[in-house]
This record gives structure tokens, C-alpha cells and sequence, in this order.
């Protein structure tokens, strides 16, 4: 039966009516509005849901709302805006980072927990920590190039 | 409001209505003519028709608002590609408009004129045109209310960044927005023929393109920064108040038919509304995505179902599917038509006087669009009006085929158009949208439906397994003097609905059409005869899939070519070249290999000795694909103990004539050859009697991050303004395979003649 949860998500307190056992990514999105995360395969093998909890990407399609406790939750929204993006963001509009653009959202968050624990990666580095990010437009070539770039301006 | 519910009141109402709604008085512009002076009107917001805006009036394709931004409409739309950004700089060029202050409304169909379904790299070369003479005639006219406000003629007047002036006066200046002040552009401009063959404005002068400025300049894209935030809202991220979430339980087997339904238990499920049950048509509704995802797990909706009556809705036994192994043999024998490409002397004589003979067949399996995000369509279907939301690529077609499929009035039903999941062609789209009309019509209220990864794999349209037999003679100087290619091609374009399949109307709309042997023969062999075998539909639903068929024949010839040169002991490049007149095709063959820094060697001799397990090569390979010619050269690294290729630098020359945004070129570019190498090395859709099994990215792997080329060098070809503009959206996936397969012999001597290169089959091919 569904029951209320408290979410920590973008360093807000969001309150959630749901069922334990429902997968973070319907919460973020048709709950709370939050439409960074995006639904792919619902089956971890994408990666277009991720999100960053407690500094690790995950994958909120496989995630009940049950197991998130307190933990930290970052989506895309949390990190920038049009107006003020963050540093990969940035990198990622400089680069053209895009062709549809539905896998980038976990792009973006693959790299910020990348970043945030090895802020200077080789080109493996990032290619192994985005390894499980499916991008069918094959806009491969120049998101490793945002990741470089962001991580040299040291974001 | 909350910001859903602002999403929506955008999405429902256009920037037009915002012009009916502020116009007052639209203006009569006695510069055009008498009639046009009798056309003011009050505009009403409330009485808003559904048909799409009249394609020889100015206002169809453009609207200036007061603060002096900009709007274009178009029926065109985006699908990833670049083209909303590429369009509108056509447009701010003819326009001379800031093309940051130009927004691009693109496909709703009550807002923009039908220019034809945004498919086969057609996109800027038809669409483009069109919107270039709108554009100009929207300049002609704001010059000429410029002339009355100034009180000068049009001639003494100067248009620039969207302001008009008196030339010579720079303090009398009045910008775009101020001289339509609101109003409606309700001028005639002149329209003729439909769709692709629309011609706009045709009597307006255009800009000399020797003086564009905007177009052929690399630009940012508009929709970049919006995707990088999770500001931008995809057709997945629409939400309509009251609207309940679907999903679809399809049949075990693809043609089955639904037994029985047991609901026990779906009441228990929080949120769960109804099941929808129409003829074979199985789905169910919820108040939350997660409600009707767990009562359609209950019905049978699930990644790995064990059999017709696993879920609680049964289903009849049905294997009617060809078998898997022998697909080619199902597709070689199938009734078709055949058509001839090339008929050039005597195949058959020329062969009783040839050196060497040498033949081989060439097979492709299905392959899948594969799009990141599953198909998502909402439906609101009230008695005999309908509203969509869709991500469709062919909006005005597909608000008819709704009509059809509801058996309501077209006048009724609007489409309205927000971008998806890149699709590459015909994938889900459509099909969600039929399957969410079929379901709210038959509760009542707002149905969103998104297919499960599972919905997507197994019943997107694929495209076909293709197989090809190729015959080619060389003379004792190592010409080619006979050519044969014969191929047999299932339908790339059967664009019946499965939800109307379902509903048992399989033909309310759609037609299955016929193969066709997509290749552009451009050898010039003194004797070829290049024919195919067109088919309908062979055991699974397929649809254009990115370069329909031609990826395939273009592996197929350009492996064979290969073979010739290999077995003539030349170079592939200065072969190629020496039966080549084209001279498109040489300028991209050539540039590639400066660029790559090509040297002259026969085939498989730059490879070592063979101490090392690995062994490296390159390869090459050109296409001609609707006018735009591409060359590309690869190196591969092979490892013989497994059967792995790892691709090193990949080199393109693309010349798809004038380029609008070399940038958003570079990007497709790069996008074709890493998703055509994906469709090289892994992908083949499995399927048993009864169903498609490869229902996952477990089941269909696609490209990694690991396995991408080290990198990706274009260079463009005849880009400049004094070539006409053709298309850009997937030629440059052609020549990959054959590339691929060109680089392997070249370092192990090993020939692929079938895709993907899986590591197994690389190894048996080592192995013969
Ligand atoms: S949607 Fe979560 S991994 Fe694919
Ligand atoms: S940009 Fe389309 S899936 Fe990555």
C-alpha cells in the first residue's frame, strides 16, 4: 500500500505518496517534475535514469523508493540551469554534446560521480565509468571531449 | 499552477494563438494588392481550427512578435538531427533576422503546413527551399510596410538584424517587431503542390548564396542547452491533467490471438483502473506509471515470459514466424517483383572470355532503430475529437491515420508534435500513438502510453534481412569486364498499424509496399546487370530503418569490389578510381585519402608477418546515396586468438553539397558512423516461431564506450554556397560495414560476407 516517503533530492525535503516497492525514477519524474531522469529500459542496462545518491551514480529505474532512505539525491536539475549551468553542462553545450539527447541526462551524472571522485580521468577512465551509458545517436566522440574539458576547467 | 500544468497550457496553446489572442486588427496591406486590403479579420482564439494553417499565406510559416523575436513554423521536424537549428538559420539568412531570436515551431498540425514526413535525408533539401522562399517573402513584406511607415520607396530602405532603415538615415530605423506591431502576417504569398513538391512564394527573389552569412556558418544548436538541463521537454515529459498511464500487453506470438483474460488481482494493485480489451488488443490504464506497469507484469508484459499462457492472459499457440537460421532462404523465395537497376552489355559473354570469375552472397540479418527511449504517445479522444501528443516523424500523416483508425473527422483531431527519443527512421512512434487512441477512447480520459523496453525491441519495425548474390570477371590486365548483382529486399516501408492489426482492421490505414533495391550502381563496368527482387512483408513488421536496404547492398558492393581488387592483387583505392567516372565520387575518395594519408599497396600486404596475435588493416569504401556521395577509410586491429576487431581512426569525406551548419553536419557524421559500426559488429534481432527474442540490450547489444573508434576525422567536400544543399541525415551510415569488412581481409585475409562481425564469426571466417 502506498505510503509517504521523505526524499532528500536536489538538498531539498520532497515528500512522496508511494509504494515501497516503486522504482525512484517514477517518483522523480511524474511526482516531483523532475524530468532530467529519463525511463529507457527500466532494467539497469541503460543508464539513461541515473542519478547521483550519496556520490555514486545509480540507476533509479531499478531503485525502490524504499531503499533510499536519507541518502543524497542529485538529478540533472540539481546541478544547473539554462541560465547558470553547472561546469559539465557547460562543457556539454560547448562540445554540441548532442544529437537527441535522451541518454544525456545520464552522460551528465555518470561524469559528475566520475569527476567528483577522480577529478582528472584519462580517456579509458571515463570510457570504462560511462561504459554502461547507451547513447544510439552515437554521440560518443564528443562527450568524452565535454568530460576532458570539464575536467580541465576543473569542474 | 503548477509547473505540469504550465508545461501543458504551453503545449496546448501556440504562439499563434497568442497572436489571436493579442492581434487585434490583422493588417491590411494595401502594398499587395487590393484583395488583400479586404482581409482583415478579428482573430478568436476560441474558435481555433484544427486544419493546418494555409501554406500561401505568409503567417503559415511565420510570426514577428512585439518584442521583436521571431517564429518560424514548420511541418518539418526534429529527430535529434540538428535540423530545427539548420532551418531557421535558412530562414533568419533570407529573413535577416538574429537567429537567437528565432524559435522554431515544429509539426503540430494545426500550426504548421504538411512539407511531408521528415525522413530520408530530405529534410533540408525539399523543406529548405520552401522555408528559404517564405522567409524572403516575409522580408518583401516587412519592406514594404517599412516603405509606408517611412514613407519612402522599398528600394531606399535596408534590411539587417532584424531592423529596417532608411539607407543613409541611420536614426530612422524601426525594428521588425515594432512595424507588425503584434498583428497577424496575413499575406498571400503564393503556394503550389504538396508535401515534398510544395513550391512557396515561387516568384520571390532569394539572397545570391555567394552572401550568406548565416547559413554555412557553424552554430550552436538551439535545443543543446534545454537538454543538458532537464529543461527541455521531450514528448516522454508531457503531462496532461488528468490523464491515466497505459501500457500495452502484446500477444505471446506475433500473430495470436487472445483467449482469456483473468483479472484477479489487478484490483489489488494501487492506482489500477481498467483493463482494455479490444478484439486482440490487450492493455491496461492506472492512475500511476508504476500501477499499470505491474498489472500489465500480471497480464504477461514481462522481459522473459515462458510461454502463450505464462500471465494471467492467455493466448493461442502461434509459430508462424520463418526460422531464424534459414531467414535468407525464407527471403530468396518469397513472391515478389523484380526490377532492374543496371543493364550494361552481355554479363554472360563477357564471362567466357574472363581471366578470373569469382562469386559470393552477401547476408544481413533484421536490425533494429533501437531507440534510447521506448515509443511514448498521449491520446485524448472525447466522442468525435481527438488530441495527440506525439513524437512521430510524419505528424500530418499520422493525424490522418488516427482519424482513420478512431473513424472520427480529420477537422476533429489535431496532432501535436514534441521530440522523442532519437528514432532513425520508422520505430515505435507511431504505433504508441495508435496503441494510446485505442485505449482512451475507450476510457474516456487522457491515456499516456509508453511501451516497456521489451514493447520497443520486440515490436518496433525492424528492418530486413536483406541477402545478395554477386558475380564479378576480370580480364588478364585485372579489369573488370562482367558485374552481376542481383538482390532480394523484404519491404522497407509497411507502415500498417499493429494496434489497428489488433483491433481487427489491419487495413484502415497503411499500405505494405515492396522492397526496392537500394543502390546506386555507379561502376562503370562495360557488363553489369545490378537487379533486385522486391518483396512484401517477411515474417517480422519492417519499416525505413536508416538508409533503408542501401546500408546493406552498399556492404555487399563494395565488399565485392573489394574482393575483385583483392584478387587482382591491386590497391582498393586505385582500383576503385580505375573504374570510376563520377567525378563526386573520386573528389570524396580522394579526399579521404589525403586526408588518411593513403598510400598505393595491393590488399593485404601492409599487414606483419603474423607473429603477433593481432593483426592490423584498413579498409575503404564509398556510397552514393540520394546525390550525397561519402568515402570513408577505417583501420582495424583484428585479434586472431578471439575474433575481435577493435577500430582505430576512422576518416570521412562527405559531400552533401551546400552545408547550412558545418557543425551540426560534423555531429550526424559522426553519429552515422558510430551507430552503422554498432550495426556492423553486434547487431542482429533473434526471434524464434513465435516472437522476437531479443527483447533487451542483453539480447540486442549495441556499441559500447569501450569499443568506439579511437577517432573520427570529416572532411567536407563541395560545402560551398555555389552547390545545391542535399541531404545529411544518413548517408555517411552506408559504407561502414563494408569498410569493416575491407579492413579485416586486409589484415587477416579473412572475408566477412555476413553481419554483424561477432567475434565468433570472425574466428570461423579465420578458420575457412
Ligand atoms: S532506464 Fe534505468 S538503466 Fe535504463
Ligand atoms: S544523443 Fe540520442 S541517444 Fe545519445
Amino acid at each position: 500500500m502506498p505510503q509517504n516517503f521523505t526524499l532528500n533530492v536536489n538538498g531539498a525535503a520532497r515528500t512522496v505518496d508511494a509504494e515501497p516497492g516503486s522504482p525512484l525514477l517514477y517518483l522523480l519524474r511524474d511526482n516531483l517534475g523532475l524530468h532530467g531522469p529519463k525511463f529507457g529500459c527500466g532494467l539497469g542496462e541503460c543508464g539513461a535514469c541515473t542519478v547521483v545518491m550519496n556520490g555514486n551514480a545509480i540507476r533509479s529505474c531499478v531503485t525502490p523508493v524504499s531503499a533510499v532512505g536519507d541518502a543524497r539525491i542529485t538529478t540533472l536539475e540539481g546541478l544547473g540551469s539554462i541560465d547558470n549551468p553547472h561546469p559539465l553542462q557547460k562543457a556539454f553545450i560547448e562540445e554540441q554534446a548532442a544529437q537527441c539527447g535522451y541518454c544525456i541526462n545520464g552522460m551528465v551524472m555518470s561524469a559528475k560521480a566520475l569527476l567528483d571522485r577522480t577529478p582528472h580521468p584519462s580517456r579509458d577512465d571515463i570510457k570504462l565509468a560511462l561504459d554502461g551509458n547507451l547513447c544510439r545517436c552515437g554521440t560518443h566522440m564528443r562527450i568524452l571531449r565535454a568530460i576532458e574539458r570539464a575536467a580541465q576547467q576543473g569542474a | 499552477m503548477s509547473g505540469q500544468e504550465m508545461e501543458f497550457a504551453s503545449a496546448g496553446l501556440g504562439r499563434r494563438d497568442f497572436l489571436h489572442a493579442s492581434g487585434g486588427l490583422v493588417i491590411a496591406f494595401s502594398l499587395f494588392g487590393a484583395a488583400d486590403a479586404t482581409l482583415a479579420e478579428t482573430a478568436d482564439a476560441a474558435t481555433r481550427s484544427l486544419a493546418p494553417p494555409p501554406a500561401g499565406r505568409l503567417y503559415a510559416w511565420l510570426a514577428v512578435h512585439p518584442d521583436n523575436t521571431a517564429t518560424l513554423f514548420t511541418g518539418k521536424v526534429e529527430t535529434g538531427t540538428g535540423v530545427a537549428t539548420a532551418l531557421a538559420q535558412i530562414a533568419a539568412e533570407e529573413l535577416d533576422f538574429p537567429l537567437d531570436r528565432l524559435d522554431v515551431v515544429m509539426g503540430t498540425t494545426s500550426e504548421t503546413v504538411d512539407q511531408g514526413p521528415s525522413y530520408g535525408s530530405r529534410t533540408i533539401r525539399y523543406a529548405g527551399p520552401q522555408i528559404r522562399h517564405a522567409a524572403a517573402a516575409g522580408r518583401e513584406a516587412l519592406l514594404g510596410l517599412a516603405a509606408a511607415h517611412f514613407q519612402v520607396s522599398a528600394n531606399q530602405l535596408a534590411t539587417g538584424d532584424g531592423a529596417i532603415s532608411v539607407t543613409g538615415k541611420p536614426d530612422r530605423t524601426i525594428t521588425y517587431g515594432r512595424l507588425v506591431d503584434g498583428n497577424r502576417l496575413n499575406i498571400e504569398i503564393g503556394a503550389s503542390g504538396e508535401r515534398f513538391a510544395m513550391q512557396v512564394a515561387p516568384n520571390v527573389r532569394t539572397k545570391d548564396p555567394s552572401t550568406y552569412r548565416i547559413v554555412g556558418r557553424p552554430v550552436r544548436r538551439k535545443d543543446i542547452p534545454g537538454k543538458m538541463t532537464g529543461q527541455f521537454t521531450y514528448v516522454q515529459d508531457v503531462h496532461v491533467p488528468g490523464m491515466l498511464h497505459g501500457r500495452v500487453v502484446r500477444p505471446y506470438g506475433v500473430g495470436a490471438t487472445l483467449v482469456s483474460v483473468d483479472e484477479t488481482g489487478l484490483k489489488d494493485i494501487p492506482g489500477f483502473v481498467r483493463v482494455v480489451r479490444r478484439d486482440n488488443f490487450l492493455g491496461v490504464v492506472a492512475e500511476t506509471e508504476w500501477g499499470a506497469i505491474q498489472a500489465a507484469a500480471k497480464l504477461g508484459s514481462t522481459l522473459d515470459p515462458s510461454g502463450p499462457d505464462a500471465g494471467q492472459a492467455k493466448w493461442s499457440d502461434w509459430e508462424g514466424l520463418p526460422e531464424m537460421e534459414r531467414i535468407w532462404e525464407t527471403v530468396r523465395k518469397t513472391a515478389g517483383r523484380n526490377s532492374t537497376v543496371a543493364s550494361q552489355g552481355s554479363v554472360e559473354t563477357a564471362l567466357s572470355s574472363a581471366g578470373r570469375t569469382l562469386k559470393a552472397t552477401y547476408q544481413t540479418p533484421f536490425q533494429m532503430h533501437g531507440s534510447i527511449g521506448p515509443s511514448c504517445a498521449i491520446a485524448d479522444v472525447q466522442g468525435d475529437r481527438a488530441t495527440f501528443w506525439s513524437g512521430t516523424q510524419m505528424p500530418h500523416q499520422t493525424r490522418h491515420d488516427m482519424a482513420k483508425l478512431l473513424g472520427i473527422p480529420l477537422e476533429k483531431t489535431e496532432l501535436r508534435w514534441f521530440e522523442a527519443s532519437g528514432g532513425y527512421g520508422r520505430n515505435g512512434l507511431d504505433h504508441a500513438v495508435a496503441d494510446a487512441a485505442v485505449m482512451s477512447q475507450a476510457v474516456g480520459r487522457p491515456v499516456r502510453v509508453q511501451w516497456m523496453r521489451w514493447d520497443e525491441h520486440g515490436w518496433e519495425p525492424k528492418g530486413p534481412p536483406i541477402v545478395q548474390d554477386l558475380l564479378g570477371a576480370l580480364d588478364k590486365n585485372g579489369r573488370v569486364i562482367a558485374w552481376r548483382h542481383h538482390m532480394w529486399v523484404p519491404t522497407t516501408g509497411d507502415t500498417h498499424l499493429i494496434a489497428a492489426e489488433l483491433i481487427g482492421k489491419p487495413d484502415v490505414t497503411g499500405a505494405t509496399g515492396l522492397g526496392r533495391p537500394a543502390v546506386t550502381y555507379a561502376y562503370t563496368f562495360a557488363n553489369a546487370d545490378v537487379a533486385g527482387h522486391g518483396e512484401g512483408r517477411v515474417g517480422l513488421l519492417t519499416a525505413w530503418l536508416r538508409s533503408p536496404a542501401q546500408f546493406e547492398t552498399t556492404f555487399a558492393m563494395e565488399s565485392f569490389i573489394d574482393e575483385l581488387a583483392a584478387a587482382a592483387g591491386q590497391d582498393a583505392l586505385q582500383f576503385r578510381l580505375a573504374h570510376l567516372e563520377d567525378p563526386r565520387a573520386i573528389g570524396v575518395l580522394k579526399a579521404a585519402a589525403e586526408k588518411y594519408g593513403w598510400e598505393s599497396r595491393p590488399i593485404g600486404t601492409g599487414r606483419p608477418d603474423g607473429s603477433g596475435k593481432a593483426a592490423r588493416g584498413r579498409g575503404i569504401a564509398w556510397v552514393n546515396r540520394d546525390d550525397v556521395r561519402v568515402a570513408t577509410i577505417a583501420d582495424v586491429t583484428v585479434d586472431r586468438s578471439n575474433g575481435a576487431i577493435k577500430v582505430g581512426r576512422v576518416v570521412v569525406a562527405h559531400d552533401c553539397g551546400l552545408v547550412v551548419n558545418p557543425d551540426g553536419l560534423r555531429n550526424q557524421v559522426e553519429g552515422n558512423v558510430i551507430q552503422s559500426l554498432s550495426r556492423t559488429l553486434h547487431e542482429e534481432v533473434a526471434f524464434d516461431r513465435a516472437h522476437v527474442t531479443s527483447r533487451d540490450w542483453m539480447g540486442y547489444p549495441i556499441l559500447h564506450f569501450t569499443e568506439i573508434p579511437d577517432s573520427i576525422d570529416v572532411v567536407l567536400v563541395n560545402s560551398g554556397p555555389e552547390y545545391p544543399a542535399y541531404g545529411a541525415g544518413e548517408p555517411a551510415t552506408c559504407p561502414t560495414a563494408a569498410v569493416i569488412g575491407n579492413a579485416v581481409f586486409d589484415a587477416i585475409g579473412a572475408r566477412l560476407r555476413q553481419t554483424p562481425f561477432r567475434p565468433e564469426r570472425v574466428k570461423a571466417a579465420i578458420n575457412t
